[in-house]
């Protein structure tokens, strides 16, 4: 049986060394997210990140299998693969840019070849995650006396290299901030250098230091993939690229062409010109169109079906709630609006509409009864649900040819029952809630956006539902008009009227027989209109249990209103559409079951392979599996919840992963630092885990409401509140890794590297799980999931009773 | 017959001359074979794909079925996807664009009803092949593509085989009025408004089609008909979806 180590005192520079170290991956780690977004897409950025994340765990595996030697030459072995990280953050990225391997995740369903260079991908980005978990786990293992300091170092480093993300992406356009960061990565190689194998070392210094200056002083040129909006619209004629700004959004960039025209589902009655207008992209994703912010001109929207607002109401006061690039404005301008509020969730877009486009645009000031607001939309409704409005507009949902899915698993808090409810009370008593959809095969968005407004008025108690709702189509959008008080006379007939002269059908409007109206669009699949008569006869319970799309509204606690594949139905799809078509009807989802599928099966192969050295070691390895795990699994469950939490609290996904992160990592550390001291000669070893399965047991029931009740606090009262309730499980979610280290090393010292191990693999499968679990059953059962994991953890104490 | 009675054996000059043309001419052939069969590989692929994915799926317009027998598909992929040609889907060709899936190319020329004496504007060119269907029936195609390397190589592929298929690169908004109006429209290029150029230019009973959805999956395809001055819109989808299985008929 290997002897333990003894337990050794951490020079402080070691100790700077493995911060500075760990705030580099975890910032080259989001950097590189952000850039594989930009270039690929957010899904495929998080199907590769997971992979690479499996460096962490292999690494484990590797130190499982090679430690008497990596241990044996820790002291130059440490700083080396410090020095090589540093290298690999400054190449591997341009290397994956090379033609040769370049790879482009839309066609990855469509040319096998695309598996190849995905994979050349992965080993790529494998590599820096690999050499840095590498230099940690080492670190840990060789001076397990000192797990308590060292891991709050880890994350103590973890914590400010999120924070330091942020900072450099406000700034510097991601690839500046990858080589920034890749600088970064050769101090601790410094700070850590050994005199055994000086030369080496110093070779590796400079070599880190050579790539990563070059990597800085060049202009990279990111390709984004053909297929992204960017890209085609590059290709218009005389195309220009007029602004590119960083933003921890995504880069913004404004393209202007003679070409560029915007004018969704236009009426076929419209005889005039379409105007050309630059169209703005975050992170090369189409994000909205310039329109002049000034009421002067006929606007084109008149000739949409979102002008039935302004057809049937005549509202004064309007409320654009997720404004985009605020097209809207002029268009509620134009219609009389004394008063309109737009609410742009982009502070890089809003600042860009406010000054710069609009200066481009119009030498005019802003009317005073036109502002542009930047929040959260439901922050916004938060924070002034005294206001009265006679008309809230909502973004217009799913996209011209359909969104492919891409959207399934974004958080929508501006779509779900609570916010249409809090909507609903700000209405003036004439006033309505429009909301525009593009017309999608299979219907999915149309019915679920129906089912919603059915049932946000059920919630408020209305008896006649239908009294309250206008639903109008062209060719391929359709409006739905939700309004607070039952429709008059008058008002329909000027629905009917707008529909006649813009050649529009009428889909529903109480006390109208449509089979009297004529029809300029004809669908020929009957089945769409069909269904919405009786979603709009409230007779839908048969249809959410059965249609083949997932139809439920999306709720705080299962904010996934893009969300609509179900498994179940899978097969009937693949065998209607084909197997190649499927990614392309829910592509979000199919990409994470991907990357459950593949991070599930390549770390079930990576705690498996060390298994044959370990096994002469003697006993042990269940409970180091399921220990180990359960904690890789519980802190990533905690983390990914809080997060998505606080995304609604703060209205702010930036700033909630900054509070999140940052607080759980530092309160982590400060646990790390004290759980040697607390449980020294204690024997109720297990107390942590078990505190920390209670505190998110109560959280389960208590977090929601908390968090609901003091949402609409100051923002400094937000923080206080949300500090205090991640520190305090995050502080104790400190301690159980390090204690079981200090365990470990006492009673089997072999089983470290792969409890490392087991501990990475388990925290990658665990993040899209995470996600997966909130989708399917929300996220109050990945919570509970939490409180199991950690109640595992502490079975495991409570079997083998360990003490310090 | 024996190869001595084709070649006197007693004749050593004839025997080395005849033994000479005989081995060039395998050798051409055993050269040329290849390419030989690859064309009627080409063929056999085409004919059976407008048997399994085009006329088994209902295509009936003749002229429809004829030209999608006629036209090498192969000639307007990449070379890297000429092995997928045939396939049941759509492939790459660049530029952010894609060929369309045979059927769903079959599906919009039957919908137009192309008569010999039509003439049909095309708003995107992409590869070439939907004007290259179009070409074998009607009289004439005038097609319009806005990538300008998408439409030289287009343009380069479609006359050569085509004397009666016209290619512009420009943008597709103002249609090509100089030639109009058109008996139909194709628009496979879509975006989300339809130009009112187009509506303009579009003879009274014609009809245009316009495909609805990403690059790799049609979701379905619009008909703009107009008739005594009015315009209607008809969506088609090439593949019925029934929500429930217990109810609507196909």
């Amino acid at each position: 049986m290997t002897q333990p180590l003894e337990s050794n005192v951490l020079p402080w520079r070691i100790l700077w060394a493995l911060g500075i170290h760990s705030a580099a991956i975890i910032a080259y780690q989001l950097t590189l997210i952000q850039l594989i977004s930009y270039m690929q897409g957010y899904h495929f950025a998080y199907m590769v990140i997971s992979i690479a994340m499996l460096g962490f765990g292999a690494s484990g595996t590797f130190l499982a299998l090679f430690r008497s030697w990596l241990i044996g030459n820790h002291s130059w072995l440490i700083p080396a693969l410090m020095a090589i990280t540093a290298i690999m953050m400054a190449t591997v990225f341009m290397g994956s840019l090379h033609p040769a391997i370049r790879f482009d995740a839309y066609l990855l369903f469509v040319d096998k070849a695309q598996f190849l260079t995905l994979a050349v991908q992965y080993l790529l980005f494998f590599l820096p995650f690999f050499s840095g978990a590498l230099a940690i786990g080492i670190l840990f293992i060789r001076y397990p006396g000192a797990i308590g300091k060292s891991y709050f170092s880890n994350l103590l480093g973890s914590g400010l290299g999120g924070l330091l993300v942020l900072f450099l992406l406000a700034r510097f356009f991601p690839e500046r901030a990858l080589s920034i960061i890749a600088l970064m990565a050769v101090s601790p190689a410094v700070l850590a250098y050994h005199p055994t194998r000086k030369w080496l070392q110093a070779g590796l210094i400079v070599a880190a230091l050579a790539v990563s200056l070059f990597s800085f002083q060049k202009q990279t040129h990111l390709p984004v993939s053909q297929y992204k909006s960017l890209s085609r619209t590059q290709n218009l004629p005389e195309a220009r690229l007029i602004v590119r700004k960083p933003g921890t959004h995504g880069v913004i960039e404004v393209i202007e062409s003679p070409a560029l025209r915007y004018a969704p589902a236009l009426s076929f009655n419209f005889s005039g010109q379409v105007p050309v207008k630059p169209s703005v992209f975050v992170n090369a994703d189409y994000y909205g169109s310039v329109h002049s912010l000034v009421a002067d001109q006929t606007h084109i929207y008149n000739y949409t079906t979102e002008n039935l607002l302004y057809a049937a109401l005549k509202p004064q006061k309007v409320l654009i709630a997720g404004a985009g690039t605020a097209p809207g404005m002029a268009h509620a301008l134009f219609n009389g609006a004394s008063k309109v509020v737009a609410v742009i969730e982009n502070p890089g877009v809003k600042n860009l509409i406010a000054h710069e486009l609009y200066a481009a645009t119009d030498a005019r000031e802003l009317p005073p009864q036109a502002r542009l607001v930047y929040s959260d939309v439901r922050q916004y409704l938060y924070q002034n649900a005294q206001g009265q409005y006679d008309a809230i507009i909502l973004p217009r949902q799913e996209s011209f040819g359909g969104s492919i899915g891409i959207h399934a698993l974004r958080e929508e808090y501006a779509l779900t029952l609570e916010a249409f409810g809090q909507m609903w009370k700000m209405l003036s008593p004439q006033g309505a809630i429009s909301i525009t959809s593009w017309i999608d095969f299979p219907a999915r968005t149309t019915l679920k956006t129906a089912i919603t407004l059915m049932e946000t008025l059920k919630n408020q108690g209305i008896e006649n539902p239908g009294e309250h709702l206008a639903v109008v189509r062209s060719w391929g959008t359709m409006t739905f008009l939700l309004k607070k008080n039952p429709w008059q006379q008058e008002q329909k007939q000027n629905i009917l009227d707008f529909c006649q002269e813009m050649l529009f059908d009428v889909v529903f409007l109480p006390g109208t027989d449509r089979e009297v109206l004529p029809v300029y669009n004809i669908l020929e699949d009957q089945d769409l209109e069909e269904i919405l008569g009786k979603i709009f006869a409230d007779d839908y319970a048969q249809l959410l249990k059965e249609y083949p799309f997932y139809l439920f509204p999306a709720t705080d606690n299962k904010p996934y209103f893009s969300r609509f594949m179900r498994a179940e139905t899978l097969p009937r799809l693949r065998t209607l559409f084909g197997v190649e078509n499927l990614p392309f009807l829910e592509l979000g989802y199919m990409i994470l079951w991907v990357t459950l599928l593949q991070s599930t099966l390549l770390a079930f192969f990576l705690i498996l392979l060390p298994l044959f050295r370990l096994k002469k070691t003697g006993g042990g390895k269940i409970p180091v599996l399921v220990y180990f795990g359960a904690l890789g699994i519980g802190y990533m469950f905690v983390e990914i919840i809080f997060i998505q939490r606080f995304v609604l609290y703060f209205g702010h996904p930036v700033y909630a992963i900054t509070a999140v992160i940052g607080t759980m990592l530092i309160a982590s550390g400060a646990g790390s630092l004290m759980s040697g001291k607390l449980m020294k000669g204690n024997h109720r070893f297990y107390l942590p885990v078990v505190a920390i399965s209670l505190i998110l047991l109560l959280y389960g029931f208590l977090l929601t409401p908390v968090l609901t009740l003091t949402i609409g606090l100051p923002f400094a009262w937000k923080v206080a509140i949300a500090l205090a309730l991640i520190a305090i499980p995050g502080f104790f979610m400190g301690m159980p890794f390090p204690l079981g280290i200090s365990w470990l090393n006492q009673t089997f010292p072999g089983h470290i590297p792969w409890a490392w191990g087991i501990n990475g693999c388990l925290s990658v499968i665990a993040s899209s799980l995470a996600t997966l679990l909130a989708v399917e059953f929300g996220f109050r059962i990945v919570i509970y999931a939490a409180a199991i994991c950690y109640g595992a953890a502490s079975l495991v104490y409570l079997r083998q009773k360990p003490t310090l | 017959m024996s190869f001595e009675a084709i070649v006197p054996y007693n004749h050593p000059m004839l025997n080395s001359m005849y033994t000479t043309i005989l081995q060039r001419f395998f050798a051409i052939l055993l050269l040329l074979l290849p390419l030989l069969l690859s064309g009627q590989n080409h063929q056999r692929q085409r004919a059976e794909m407008v048997e399994s994915q085009i006329r088994s799926r209902g295509i009936r317009h003749q002229a429809t079925l004829e030209a999608m027998n006629r036209v090498p598909r192969h000639l307007y992929v990449p070379s890297n996807q000429q092995r997928f040609a045939y396939d049941d889907r759509p492939l790459p060709i660049g530029w952010g664009q894609t060929i369309s899936q045979p059927y769903i190319v079959a599906f919009m020329t039957e919908v137009i009803q192309p008569r010999s004496d039509f003439r049909v504007l095309e708003i995107g060119t992409g590869s070439g092949y939907q004007a290259a269907v179009l070409a074998e029936i009607v009289a004439h195609v005038y097609t319009i593509e806005i990538v300008e390397p998408l439409g030289l190589q287009a343009r380069q592929l479609l006359e050569r085989h085509y004397s009666n298929v016209s290619v512009k690169i420009a943008d597709g908004y103002y249609g090509w009025e100089e030639h109009g109006p058109f008996d139909a429209i194709v628009v496979t290029a879509a975006a989300e408004y339809i130009p009112p150029p187009l509506i303009e230019q579009l003879k009274d009973g014609g009809r245009m089609i316009i495909p609805v959805g990403s690059p790799f999956r049609v979701q379905q395809l619009m008909l703009i008909e107009k008739k005594d001055g009015r315009i209607t819109s008809r969506s088609l989808m090439p593949v019925r979806f029934v929500p429930f299985t217990s109810s609507s008929s196909n």
